[in-house]
This record gives structure tokens, C-alpha cells and sequence, in this order.
């Protein structure tokens, strides 16, 4: 089999996971071959859109378990390949020097054992890092059900390493990936987790969700979401709209990755973040699903428009942050210039804050943009329907969130 | 007739100049490049004798912040029409704020001087992962570039972080001038400079080209096919100088 071969079958087979950062690292260069940029870089984007920071390929493709959403899964009749370290190295180096790539996303299927894997992992990178003087950027999956030194190891060669839980609860794993239960997965998040340091996984873990490949609400993801983020201190949790790959009486059909939905746990998960916003907050079990026509942010503003208009002159940093359409930029910015002057509407525009959803929402030294008696609930709600509506139907800027 | 000052294009000869119309304080600001003027009927050149540029210089980095300096740096290598006019006031109410000038939201000036130098930041930023390189027979790594702002040599001191051991090259194909990286400094050159470039890739280049063509079309999922949203984060004007975007051009 030629590499060009080997790189279609593991590059296609790699494809699924939406994790594509290279942030949160600032890996120097010591007299090697490159570093990593704190904020990441995408070096392209792929025709769906998704960003392209990092070669992400499987090492191999042959898989013991037979996980049903996968495509890799053992019972599947799909051609196999498996790379060695060297092959690995040459095209990473070879991509990293034209600067087509920021680093290397590793997975893996699991081959003979978890502990055989998890050593063919550690011996290409080590290589990479060894031999090659490599810096930049690298993120390995860990192989669940590996040694924990086997962990240990491997983490302190990376930036990053993470485990996918795949799905939010136990019974939809244990009917979908009976090989990969919890218990693997929180073990490998909870060892990132106590050692993590300066030179053990300095860019954090993250995991992965499929979304509606099973039967959970929004809700139950978010709080999955929610109480994975406070108990192993995950950087990020990607969701992925499932796509169906294979079929089997255990899954569903579906004829649309739910794209939308996606967006919505996106921004939802943006909210419990960066926002001061709590899982009930957003969804509680009379209302355990995002509003697809809505932002959660909106739909959360709409259910409290008692609490609105709010003063741009006066508000509270989480108060502004509050209101739909402003985000942690343009909070900072507001409380930062409003202690040198007055902001009025025509200085809001023009230190280039976005009004679009804003305006139905706030006062400027106690000045609405429109008649205040349209502070209604069903005219704002029929404005931002509208607006919406446009921006689902330009397509460019929903179901980008995973970029950011 | 406008008068309108000229400058040779150099960042220090025009904070030099401006620092010279701030003391004297015309009615009327316009500031040109040499290069960018063109003579017409209306405008009349001026080359003000700038005495004491060295203290002038001093007087700036004593009286504004690093940020600033950044700000005004990152305006100057921009493309914007009127770049220099938008430093003049920015510099001017810098001195008369001091470190609040940054939250002047209300001043035209600052929140231009803030939108422009964003845009190059960003533009920096994109070009870090778009510019491609090609490794050329002689072991040199070589890329073409055609930025809308003069940013080849932010482009350049990434480079030299990242690969400190090979020797590259990087054209502003529009603008026609190189940054040289030769293992140890980087060095502007001019297109009189380069005498012949050997633009015969190596061997292995074309290989190398396909592999990453391949994983290129193979990552992206068909089910979600989204190009407006590709277009949107990868803007096509930087296309023609991706390999792997070349056959959608």
C-alpha cells in the first residue's frame, strides 16, 4: 500500500472528530523544528467549513471494538492501514515546514490491546519529539483501558491529550460502545486531570460528544457538559452532529446532521463558560431543549424581559453580558470606555459594537433606539425571528461556532 | 492649493514629521508618502527640514504606552488611504489623554486607529496559517504572498521563531519585496536585489503537494458541506497562492 493510500484510509477514518485546536500552548523551539502559538492557528478550511489546524490521522484503522456509530468498528468489511512511527514523522515534518499544519492530531483504533497501542503511540512520538526536534503542537487521544503509566507517559511528550466520552450517558454507551465504558474514560480524564502542569498536557484536555445518534435531551447533554467542565477541568467539550456511517437496529436514521442543534449546544456551552450563565439557567425539564429558532441567549433574554432594558452606562460587566448580541469583547470594551465619557447609541456603532440584537435590550444615558412602547415581547421576539431566520438561510455565520 | 507633507516612506521619518506638525499645528493636516503621492493640480508638496529627529523619537516612547506604539506601528504598515492623518490625530490625543486614550471610543481617530490595526493583527494572523511554502532545489523554503496590508516581515519574524534552521524566502507579489531569512537575521530585499531566483522546486516537492492535497479533500465531511462558511473564514483572494485551493479558483 503507498502512503498516499495509507493517508486517504487514515485521514478519512479521522475525519469525525470535530476537535481541531491548537490553542492554549506555548510550546518554545529548542534549536528543532517549530513551536505553538498560544491562540492556535488554522492553516485551512475544509469544504464543510471546518477548520484545519492539525494533520489528523489515525495511526491505524484496525479496531478490536466494535463501537455501533463508528466507522471503524470491527465488524465493519472497510479497508485497513496502519502507519508506522516513521511514516508519521516524515509527513508531519514535510507538512510543518511548507507551513501547511500547526501540528498533529494522533488517534488511534485499538490494535491487538489498549496497552500495545497506547506503546506504538508513545514510540511515534517520541520519535517526533526525539529524533525529528519536533515542537509544534501535538494532541493524542489517549486509548481507553491503557496502564496509567503507559498515561503518564505519553502525556508528558504532548500538549494535549483527551478521551471521547461519545455519548452523554452510560446506557447509550453501554447499548452503542459496549467495549468503552465510563469508568475507562473518566479514568484517563481524571489522570490528565491531577497531573497536569507546565510539562504534562500544558493545553488541557478536551472530549468529544456525538449529538443524536441517542435519546438525551439538550439538557442532559449540557449538564454532562456542565459537571465534566467543574470535575476534570476540561478546555473544551466539541459537539458533533451525528452522521450516520453505519447502519445498525440501534441507530437512528437520520436524514440530516442536526446542525442546528450544534450550534445551539455551542453557544449554550459559550454561556456556562465565559458568560456566568448555569445550566438552568438556559434549559430545565419543562423546557429541555433549545428553541431552534433562537439563540439560548435571546430566548433566555425573552423569558426575562423584566429584567430588561439595561443601562449601557451602568450595568454590571455580567449584567451586559446578559444581553443578547453582546459578548465578552464588547462588555469589556463598554465598562472600560464608559468610565472616560458617556456612550450613546452613535458611539456604540462606532466602536464597532454589533447592535443587531443588542438594541431591543438596552438603554444609552436612558435612551431607547426606537419608541419605548415597542418594548414588547412579541415585536423583539418577531425582529430577531426575522433576523434569524436570514442569517440560518446566508449559512455562513451559524454552525461555525467550533472555529472560535 | 492643500498643502500636503511627504515623507519616504520610513515608520520613524513619519512619527518625525508628525511630531514636527503637532509643534506647529497647521489648520489643515495631510500626510503622504512620496511613493503613494501623485503631483496634480490642486496639491502642494511639502518636505518639511525636521531638526532633532532623534529627540523627537525619545519624546514619543516617553509619552505613550508600548500600546500605542503598537497601535500606530501596525496603522503605518496598513493599506489604509489615509493611514497617516489617522496617526496624526491619534498621536496628538494620545498626548492629551495619556493612557485613557485607548477608551476614547467617542474620537473618531481612536476607534479608527483601533479598526485599522485590528485588520492588519488580523490579517497577520490568517496569512501565519494560509502562506505556503515550497521547498526549492537548493534547500531553501519559499513563499508568495499578496497581502492587502505591508505585513511580509511580521510574517517573516514568525518564521524565523518557528523554523530557525532553514533558510526561506517570501515575495509580496504585489508590493514587490522580499524578506530573506539566512539562519541568523532577516533582511528586506528589493526586486533589483534579487539577481536570478532559482525557482526549480526539489524533488520531492510535487509528492509532498499531492499527499496534502489528499488529506485536504479527504478530512472535510460531505454531509456537511458548507462553502460559504469556508469562504467566509478563508477569504478567496488568498487562494491563488494555496495549493490546495488551487483547482477551485
Amino acid at each position: 500500500m503507498t502512503i498516499k493510500e495509507k493517508l486517504t484510509i487514515l485521514s478519512d477514518s479521522a475525519k469525525y472528530d470535530a476537535s481541531c485546536s491548537s490553542s492554549g500552548s506555548k510550546r518554545k523551539n529548542t534549536d528543532g523544528v517549530g513551536n505553538a502559538h498560544l491562540s492556535g492557528i488554522c492553516h485551512s478550511f475544509a469544504s464543510d467549513g471546518r477548520c484545519i489546524s492539525l494533520l489528523k490521522i489515525l495511526m491505524t484503522n484496525v479496531c478490536i471494538f466494535d463501537c455501533k456509530y463508528c466507522i471503524n468498528r470491527k465488524s465493519n468489511n472497510i479497508k485497513r492501514a496502519i502507519f508506522t512511527p516513521e511514516e508519521i514523522c516524515e509527513i508531519t515534518i514535510n507538512f510543518y515546514k511548507r507551513n501547511y499544519i500547526e501540528g498533529l492530531f494522533l488517534s488511534s483504533g485499538i490494535i491487538k490491546s489498549a496497552d500495545y497501542t497506547m506503546e506504538l503511540l508513545i514510540k511515534t512520538i517520541s520519535l517526533l519529539r526525539g529524533k525529528y526536534h519536533f515542537n509544534g503542537y501535538i494532541h493524542v487521544k489517549a486509548i481507553p483501558g491503557a496502564s496509567n503509566y503507559l498515561l503518564k507517559k505519553l502525556g508528558s511528550l504532548v500538549d494535549r491529550m483527551s478521551a471521547n466520552i461519545e455519548l452523554p450517558s452510560n446506557e447509550s454507551l453501554k447499548l452503542l460502545a459496549p467495549d468503552k465504558n465510563t469508568d475507562k474514560i473518566s479514568n484517563i480524564m481524571q489522570t490528565i486531570k491531577d497531573k497536569r502542569n507546565r510539562n504534562f498536557v500544558p493545553a488541557g484536555q478536551s472530549t468529544q460528544m456525538i449529538i443524536g445518534a441517542t435519546k438525551e435531551t439538550d439538557l442532559d447533554i449540557l449538564s454532562k457538559s456542565d459537571a465534566m467542565y467543574k470535575k476534570y477541568e476540561l478546555k473544551r467539550v466539541f459537539y458533533s452532529a451525528y452522521v450516520p456511517v453505519n447502519k445498525d437496529k440501534m441507530l437512528p436514521i437520520v436524514n440530516m446532521p442536526p446542525l442546528t442543534r450544534e450550534n445551539r449546544l455551542y453557544q449554550a456551552d459559550w454561556l456556562l463558560r465565559f458568560y456566568g450563565f448555569k445550566v438552568n439557567d438556559i434549559l430545565d425539564s419543562n423546557n429541555p431543549n433549545f428553541n431552534l429558532l433562537l439563540d439560548p441567549k435571546s430566548d433566555w433574554a425573552l423569558r426575562h424581559l423584566n429584567e430588561f432594558p439595561k443601562e449601557i452606562n451602568t450595568a454590571s460587566y455580567y449584567d451586559l453580558l446578559k444581553v443578547p448580541g453582546i459578548g465578552v469583547k464588547s462588555a469589556k470594551k463598554i465598562i472600560s470606555n464608559r468610565r472616560v465619557f458617556k456612550i450613546e447609541f452613535k458611539d456604540l456603532k462606532k466602536m464597532g459594537i454589533s447592535l443587531k440584537r443588542a438594541k431591543y435590550f438596552i438603554l444609552c444615558n436612558g435612551v431607547y433606539f426606537m419608541n419605548q412602547s415597542l418594548f414588547k415581547e412579541n415585536i423583539i421576539k418577531n425582529n430577531l425571528i426575522l433576523e434569524s431566520k436570514e442569517e440560518i438561510a446566508s449559512g455562513v455565520k451559524q454552525l461555525c461556532m467550533f472555529n472560535e | 492649493m492643500n498643502k500636503v507633507y511627504l515623507y519616504d516612506g520610513e515608520f520613524s521619518s513619519l512619527l518625525t514629521l508628525i511630531m514636527s506638525l503637532i509643534q506647529i499645528k497647521p489648520k489643515d493636516v495631510f500626510i503622504k508618502s512620496d511613493g503613494d503621492f501623485k503631483p496634480n493640480l490642486l496639491d502642494n508638496p511639502i518636505y518639511l527640514n525636521i531638526e532633532n529627529k532623534e529627540e523627537k523619537l525619545k519624546y514619543i516612547n516617553k509619552n505613550v504606552s508600548r500600546e500605542v506604539m503598537h497601535i500606530l506601528y501596525y496603522v503605518y504598515l496598513s493599506n489604509d488611504e489615509n493611514k497617516e492623518n489617522v496617526m496624526y490625530y491619534f498621536l496628538l490625543n494620545s498626548f492629551k489623554y495619556g493612557k485613557d486614550i485607548l477608551y476614547h471610543g467617542d474620537l473618531n481617530c481612536v476607534n479608527k486607529a483601533l479598526k485599522i490595526s485590528k485588520y492588519v493583527g488580523n490579517e497577520t494572523h490568517k496569512l501565519k496559517g494560509f502562506l505556503r511554502f515550497k521547498k526549492m532545489k537548493n534547500n531553501f523554503y519559499y513563499a508568495e504572498v499578496e497581502p492587502v496590508n505591508n505585513v511580509i516581515l511580521l510574517l517573516a519574524h514568525h518564521f524565523k521563531m518557528r523554523m530557525p534552521n532553514e533558510y526561506f524566502l517570501i515575495k509580496d507579489v504585489k508590493r514587490k519585496i522580499y524578506v530573506m531569512y539566512d539562519l541568523k537575521k532577516l533582511t528586506i530585499l528589493y526586486e533589483e536585489d534579487i539577481k536570478k531566483l532559482n525557482i526549480d522546486v526539489s524533488n520531492d516537492e510535487i509528492y509532498i503537494e499531492e499527499l496534502w492535497k489528499e488529506f485536504f479533500y479527504t478530512i472535510a465531511i460531505k454531509e456537511r458541506e458548507n462553502k460559504k462558511c469556508q469562504m467566509n473564514f478563508m477569504p478567496k483572494r488568498y487562494w491563488n497562492h494555496m495549493i490546495e485551493m488551487e483547482e477551485n479558483l
